[in-house]
């Protein structure tokens, strides 16, 4: 009797048989032209909601005298812009710094101090 | 077993099945020990600890503006950033972090330019090499080729490029969104930040039944059969559920440049008045592509393999999906050994 499958096992095959059909179906459904046209108009309609919504809430929250979320973001972009500037800056002197210590004489570099990097951890080779 | 015991079975197993899709959250995943190396904006460099460092050149990995580097080091024992420390590399990850409405200004030009750029200088200054290798998946993989293809004195020495979109005519996520009715730039003005959600739910819309039901029917089976593989399951369903935004700018670029003008295989992309050639990079390269990658689709890799200067060049082309191929269970055996190997060979001073 071994190998002749049961009802269960018949059921599930059909299942199986069924959801995989299914699932080819829906990946040819969203790859049709009409399926991108149609994304394309549902994602307009969302960005229009979205944007009624997100436009009368900074109102009502700015008549409140209380700082929505175009200022925080605003203020967050300074301090993004602000870590900008000084990104560049700690370069230019560890650039310098490098400069210095490779025109130091060699003394120096040999009594076994490495150089610190911004984070307060030193430089490590391999197996550090 | 009888059809009464099978019954008594799903109470109990009902009970398991929410329990393991309600706690998925607190799966933990990325839990190698590492360290924070340099931080810029919401870009973080961690360097991983590691006591058995064999090979010098240190090894970057780089991942999408889509989803979290996680990936790299999913859970204990399934972990490829584990394996590579194992391997005796010198392992660092940059994360892109969870960009805000404030970081809408932030372009592909930011990425490649300056946040993958300090990066890479960073990792240098802390491993004291003066080349690394590059490991970059899926996005991650396109900004790698686009710093190798623009910084002529890049230190890149290797270059992995996992799943990596380069040339997105015929895909379908070109479909939907190169067509002139999908207004990008109304997208980005709208949303500063592009809610992550929304991008996985397209990515989720390219195979929806496989995404949306056959993965809990199949998770449904195995915990009514007793074997729920919850320490399996649990990591890849929070990780894939994480979906940080995508900066506005960048969102829109992207988008443009990459499906709306397909310029990067035309060569037609520029990053601060730079052009963006492939033809630049002459890195030994590997590029890895899976036969069933529906997100960056197999020929919109190969391109890549024709364009590149480079005298060393691999393919790879393994079955698997978009992140199965590296995330997979038998990623460990089969994919994993292969880029290590690769990049032993050349690893070495």
């Amino acid at each position: 009797m071994e190998g002749k499958p049961t009802p269960a096992d018949e059921a599930r095959r059909l299942y199986e048989e069924a959801e995989g059909r299914t699932a080819r179906a829906m990946e040819d459904l969203v790859a049709r032209d009409s399926f991108g046209e149609l994304l394309a108009k549902v994602t307009e309609n969302a960005l229009a909601v979205v944007k009624m919504g997100s436009d009368a809430a900074d109102l009502v929250v700015r008549n409140l005298r209380v700082a929505g979320r175009r200022d925080i973001t605003g203020l967050a972009r300074q301090l993004a812009r602000t870590e900008d500037k000084l990104e560049l800056v700690l370069q230019e002197v560890e650039r310098l710094r490098d400069a210095v210590e490779a025109a130091a004489p060699p003394a120096k570099a040999a009594n076994g101090a490495r150089t610190r990097t911004r984070n307060g951890r030193r430089r490590a080779g391999p197996g550090s | 077993m009888s059809a009464v015991e099978q019954l008594s079975r799903y109470p109990v197993a009902a009970v398991e099945f929410a329990n393991i899709i309600l706690t998925q959250g607190d799966a933990p995943i990325g839990v190698t020990p590492k360290d924070v190396v340099w931080t810029h904006r919401k870009t973080t460099l961690y360097r991983y600890r590691s006591t058995q460092r064999r090979h010098p050149l240190p090894v970057l990995l780089v991942f999408a503006l889509i989803n979290r580097p996680d990936i790299f080091d999913l859970r204990p024992g399934h972990s490829y950033v584990e394996y590579l420390l194992d391997e005796g590399f010198d392992v660092f990850l940059i994360d892109w972090g969870v960009p805000g409405d404030e970081d809408a200004d932030m372009g592909i030009d930011s990425f490649v330019c300056d946040e993958l750029a300090w990066g890479i200088r960073e990792t240098l200054r802390a491993s004291g090499q003066e080349e690394l290798s590059l490991l970059g998946w899926c996005i991650g993989g396109t900004l790698v080729a686009m710093h190798a293809a623009i910084e002529e004195r890049s230190p890149a020495r290797n270059l992995v490029l996992l799943t990596t979109p380069v040339d997105t005519s015929g895909s379908l996520y070109g479909s939907w969104v190169a067509r002139d009715s999908f207004d990008v730039d109304l997208v980005a003005e709208v949303l500063p930040s592009i809610p992550g959600a929304g991008i996985d739910w397209a990515n989720k819309l390219m195979k929806p039944v496989t995404n949306w039901w056959t993965t809990y029917r199949q998770l449904w089976e195995r915990v009514l059969a007793g074997d729920g593989r919850r320490e399996a399951y649990q990591p890849m369903a929070r990780w894939v559920a994480d979906n940080p935004p995508f900066p506005g700018r960048a969102y829109r670029e992207w988008i443009t440049w990459m499906y709306k003008e397909n310029r990067l295989v035309r060569g037609t992309v520029r990053l601060r008045g730079r052009r963006v050639d492939l033809r630049q990079i002459d890195q030994n390269v590997l590029v890895v592509t899976a036969g069933a990658d529906h997100i960056a689709p197999r020929p919109g890799t190969l391109p890549l393999l024709d364009l590149v200067a480079s005298e060393d060049v691999t393919h790879l082309d393994r079955p698997g999906g978009h992140i199965g191929l590296m995330a997979g269970s038998k990623a460990r055996k089969e994919i994993w050994p292969e880029i290590a190997e690769w990049l032993a060979e050349r690893s070495d001073q």
